[in-house]
């Protein structure tokens, strides 16, 4: 090889690297094939593995929620694009603990199948898909369950001309065509309830809720059973005058706890969706409002209230949060009295007597002390 | 109209023999041969009406029925078609739009591609328009009698229009116009109607359904008026400029190809998107590679690198392992090792100064298309949106883009593997058959489910797919395993005679297969490729398995969801299935045009 031959090696390789190291320096330090938009994401996944969420969500700047995007009154997707419903306000809640703007979020639509592979691969950092708390899903799956944000439970519903009242049981039931969706655990507990109890029944399943609908206005169903919260809200909207359509039995034949679902195994972000949801509990308890929170500040009527406003003594610092965290979630989205009205109200469903009540009413919604 | 032209020459100056002109029948003795000829026609054709009745009038009564609640489908409209790109951006949505119509009513003048559609044809179809609207009118139960009039009364203006010109024009009336003109005129009658008629105003306003009576929102009307100004404008600009601009077909042949990329990467991305990172990284990384890579292949592929050459395409090659080693962006890595394995093939292309302007050219254009494809899938919202699967337009935008991707990347994939397939080469015939085979049988919400959800668990770290693009690669690893076999198919009806023909020319293999027996191959294919697309365009509606908002997603399951329209799930839906129809029926009938004018099936 002659020396010519040499200096246009050397010239060629020196040329390569210096592209390479021009490239490579933007890039050091850091594996991601994309630094400054992706980071966001590959952060999320190892946050999972390791903990750490919080942070992740906090350099981000926008909370990943996942919903159904097709659940009357829990989270429905407008026309206009906007996502409503009482899951699409507590993602804004705790979007409003955690980063201070209730607006800081991405609803991502996530169907039954994928719900829980978008956590595991951190596409959502929190899931409020009325997901049913269950042992299995808590255990083998590797989620971890937030408080129940509404006590739900399988019911029927038939027409009151049919000689079915409120007051009916399953014994009655006997011989009827009853339509639900098919591949559900609706389907399952309604076959179960219907073999412990000795009756006859015909299942018919449908492939979506509303061909399950159809049938029931057409006729072509005696009785049709879901959660009881899409009952009373099929009732509200589509029973045709002249017609009275009743909802039994008065204890639901299944419960299903729906409420923030969330990565094993990070207990500070656990902390930080937990306590948004017992904040808002609180409040409803105490009577903070979005209209009188100024006032609440200003003089909290209890040293609880004062410390979950940011007041003295206050622990949301300790959690990560800034001290005007809950403050930030009861102006933005108010307590859980307010969200439960706003969303559920229109559809009919009523909070004084059901399970949804405060416990010093007789209900479920229950929050530990903020000390 | 104006040019002279010979109806027996065609574009390409080859002979075409005429059609032979149908003789006239006069419509009673066309109804005596064809529908009574003999008693057991005459019972069918009683039959066959009166089932075609009862169906017309169902559907009818279903249309017109006092509780259909189309404001469903009318609300929820642009939800329908871009779900929820933000209404102060919608002008991108628009300028897509515009340049779509802008390049047909180009294309269709420099392909001179509209038919003519005679005066007498003409008449007839108005009157059969006419009667049809009357019919409605007549037919449907459950209407008012003032609605009935209403449609009686529309529908006799074409019929009578229709019938009189039916009576003027002489039985053997040859005359014809442009089938552009005619559509244009109905579509802009239409157009005139949303700013006359008071159709209704249905808006979503602080999260609450709103009808206000009066015409439709302006923000509907005038930018559809302006739409099809610019197709107008474009067909005349584009027929102006025909003669003058010999290349035209293949510039908008180019531009038709590159379309969906500019599109989504400029136009329909996310408006906030910030583009700092991609100029200030992206692009010179592209850029450093296609221009440094290019200057070493150049002086790689010189006659005098010899030995040279190979130390160094070696030594690339070790820096490109290497990369591996240290951390650095994946798409540095990627690039490096293109540029290795084409510096090791320099040598092959070393010669003429052409061969090696060709082989910089071919390398620069790569590194584009390389490059935009892993900023494309990696970015988030610059082109198809988050990881997350959030998308700025979903509905039927969705439905198309995800259908033109796939068909623009399928169809190269397909060919090259029918290729493989027919190759004499064992190991390309094995592996496309295992390819082939193996994805022909599994179901394709399955390779949608584990593009979406299992390849991210899969991926190594730092490497990310949005959800978009990962449905796309699957769904393009799908098709092109479908459309290899329909090019098969046309590669098997190609004869022996064929092959022992160019192999007697002297013609070199790839010869053979680019100028013999491919373009044959394809025309035979083109039915059975139309069909395979018009499926691909509908089976994009699987997509909701792993929920992104398509077409038929949001039809189905978002509208009837929502408390104001709760269970309004029929009317949407019937929406949506005539959207599915239109863009189907639309491809079949471009598929017969082109097949008519290679003259399939008539030889």
């Amino acid at each position: 090889m002659n020396k010519r031959n040499i200096l246009r090696v050397a010239a060629v390789a020196a040329g390569f690297t210096l592209i390479a190291a021009a490239c490579g320096d933007s890039g050091s330090g850091n594996n991601a094939a994309d630094t400054t938009t992706t980071a966001g994401s590959t952060d999320t996944v190892a946050a999972v593995q390791q903990g750490g969420l919080l942070q992740a969500v906090q350099d981000r700047g926008t909370l990943n929620c996942g919903v159904s995007g097709s659940a009357v009154a829990f989270s429905e997707t407008q026309p206009d694009g906007t996502t409503t419903g009482i899951d699409a306000d507590f993602c804004r809640a705790v979007a409003a603990v955690v980063l201070g703007d209730a607006n800081a979020v991405n609803f991502v639509a996530l169907t039954a199948s994928a719900r829980f592979t978008a956590v595991q691969t951190g596409q959502v950092d929190v899931l409020m898909r009325n997901t049913t708390w269950t042992q299995s899903r808590d255990s083998d799956v590797g989620m971890d369950f937030g408080p129940t944000t509404y006590y739900d439970g399988q019911q029927l519903m038939a027409r009151e001309s049919d000689g079915f009242s409120a007051d009916s049981t399953i014994a009655d039931i006997a011989g009827a065509t009853v339509c639900t969706n098919a591949g559900t655990t609706t389907e399952k507990n309604i076959a179960e309830t219907a073999k412990v109890n000795g009756v006859d029944i015909n299942l018919q399943t449908y492939e979506d809720y509303d061909i399950v609908m159809t049938n029931f206005l057409s006729g072509a169903c005696n009785i049709i059973t879901t959660d009881g919260s899409g009952l009373v809200g099929r009732k509200a909207k589509q029973q045709p005058d002249g017609e009275n359509w009743v909802i039994f039995p008065a204890t639901p034949i299944s419960k299903e706890p729906l409420g923030p679902t969330y990565g094993q195994n990070d207990s500070q972000w656990a902390d930080a969706i937990n306590w948004t949801v017992y904040a808002s509990i609180i409040f409803d308890e105490q009577g903070v409002t979005s209209a009188n929170v100024d006032e609440m500040v200003a003089n909290p009527p209890s040293p609880e209230i004062g410390r979950l406003l940011g007041g003295d003594g206050e622990l949301q610092t300790a959690m990560g949060l800034s001290p005007d965290a809950f403050q930030n979630m009861v102006r933005a989205v108010g307590n859980y009295d307010e969200i439960y009205t706003r969303n559920l109200g229109p559809v009919g469903l009523k909070r004084a007597g059901s399970a949804n009540a405060r416990w010093t009413e007789g209900g479920l919604m229950f929050a530990p002390p903020a000390r | 109209m104006t040019e002279p032209t010979s109806p027996n020459v065609t574009a390409g100056g080859r002979v075409q023999l005429a059609r032979p002109k149908e003789p006239y029948i006069p419509p009673r003795e066309w109804i005596r041969d064809n529908l009574f000829s003999t008693p057991f026609n005459s019972i069918l054709t009683v039959l066959f009406t009166a089932l075609v009745f009862v169906m017309t009038r169902g559907m009818l009564g279903f249309i017109f029925g006092h509780d259909r609640r189309w404001e469903a489908p009318a609300t929820n409209l642009r939800f329908l078609m871009t779900q929820a790109y933000p209404d102060e951006q919608y002008i991108r949505v628009w300028f897509t739009f515009g340049w779509i119509l802008a390049l047909a009513g180009l294309s269709l003048a420099a392909w001179n591609a509209a038919p003519r559609v005679g005066y007498r044809n003409l008449a007839r179809k108005a009157a059969s328009v006419g009667v049809a609207v009357a019919l409605i009118g007549l037919v449907a139960p459950a209407m008012s009698t003032s609605g009935r009039l209403q449609y009686v009364l529309i529908g006799a203006i074409p019929m009578a229009a229709g019938i009189i010109a039916l009576k003027i024009l002489d039985n053997h009336d040859t005359r014809d116009m442009s089938a552009f003109v005619v559509q244009v005129l109905v579509v802009a009658g239409i157009i005139l109607s949303l700013w006359t008629v008071p159709y209704g105003q249905h808006t979503f306003v602080d999260g609450a359904a709103r009808v206000d009576s009066g015409t439709v929102a302006q923000s509907t009307k005038l930018p559809l008026t302006i739409m099809l100004l610019v197709i107008i404008a474009a067909f005349y600009v584009g027929r102006t400029i025909r003669p003058h601009f010999k290349q035209l077909k293949a510039v908008l042949g180019g531009i038709w190809l590159l379309s969906p990329f500019i599109l989504t990467t400029l136009v329909l991305r996310d408006p906030a998107f910030d583009s700092g990172h991609l100029l200030s990284t992206d692009i010179p990384i592209g850029l450093a590679f296609a221009l440094g890579g290019g200057a070493i292949l150049w002086l790689l592929s010189s006659a005098k690198a010899g030995e040279t050459g190979r130390i160094a395409a070696a030594i690339i090659l070790v820096l490109a392992f290497a990369s591996f080693l240290t951390p650095m962006r994946m798409i540095v890595r990627i690039d490096a090792l293109m540029l290795a394995g084409a510096a090791l093939s320099s040598a092959t292309f070393a010669g003429s100064r052409e061969a090696r302007l060709r082989f910089v050219g071919g390398w620069m254009g790569a590194i584009v298309i390389v490059n935009w494809l892993v900023t494309a899938t990696n970015t988030p919202s610059t082109v198809f949106g988050l990881p997350t699967g959030t998308f700025y337009g979903g509905g039927l935008t969705l439905t198309l883009i995800i259908t033109s991707f796939t068909l623009i990347f399928a169809f190269p994939l397909g060919v090259t593997m029918a290729l493989a397939r027919t190759s004499k080469m064992p190991i390309f015939r094995v592996m496309s058959t295992a390819y082939i085979e193996t994805i022909r049988g599994i179901p394709l919400i399955t390779v949608f489910i584990f593009f979406a959800i299992m390849l991210p668990l899969l991926l190594p770290d730092g490497m990310e797919v949005a959800k978009i693009p990962a449905i796309v690669i699957g769904y393009v690893l799908f098709s092109s395993a479908y459309l290899a076999e329909n090019v098969r198919g046309g590669l098997q009806s190609i004869g022996r005679g064929q092959h022992e023909a160019a192999e007697a020319l002297g013609l070199t293999t790839a010869q053979k297969t680019l100028m013999i027996t491919l373009p044959q191959a394809l025309r035979v294919s083109i039915p059975p490729l139309v069909g395979q697309a018009i499926g691909t365009f509908k089976e994009s509606s699987l997509v909701l398995i792993v929920g992104l908002f398509d077409l038929l997603f949001i039809a189905r399951n978002v509208i009837p969801n929502t408390s104001g329209f709760l269970g309004a799930q029929r009317e949407p839906l019937m929406v949506a299935s005539f959207i599915y129809w239109a863009g189907s029926y639309s491809m079949s009938k471009a598929s017969q045009r082109v097949e008519r004018k290679l003259g399939l099936g008539e030889r």
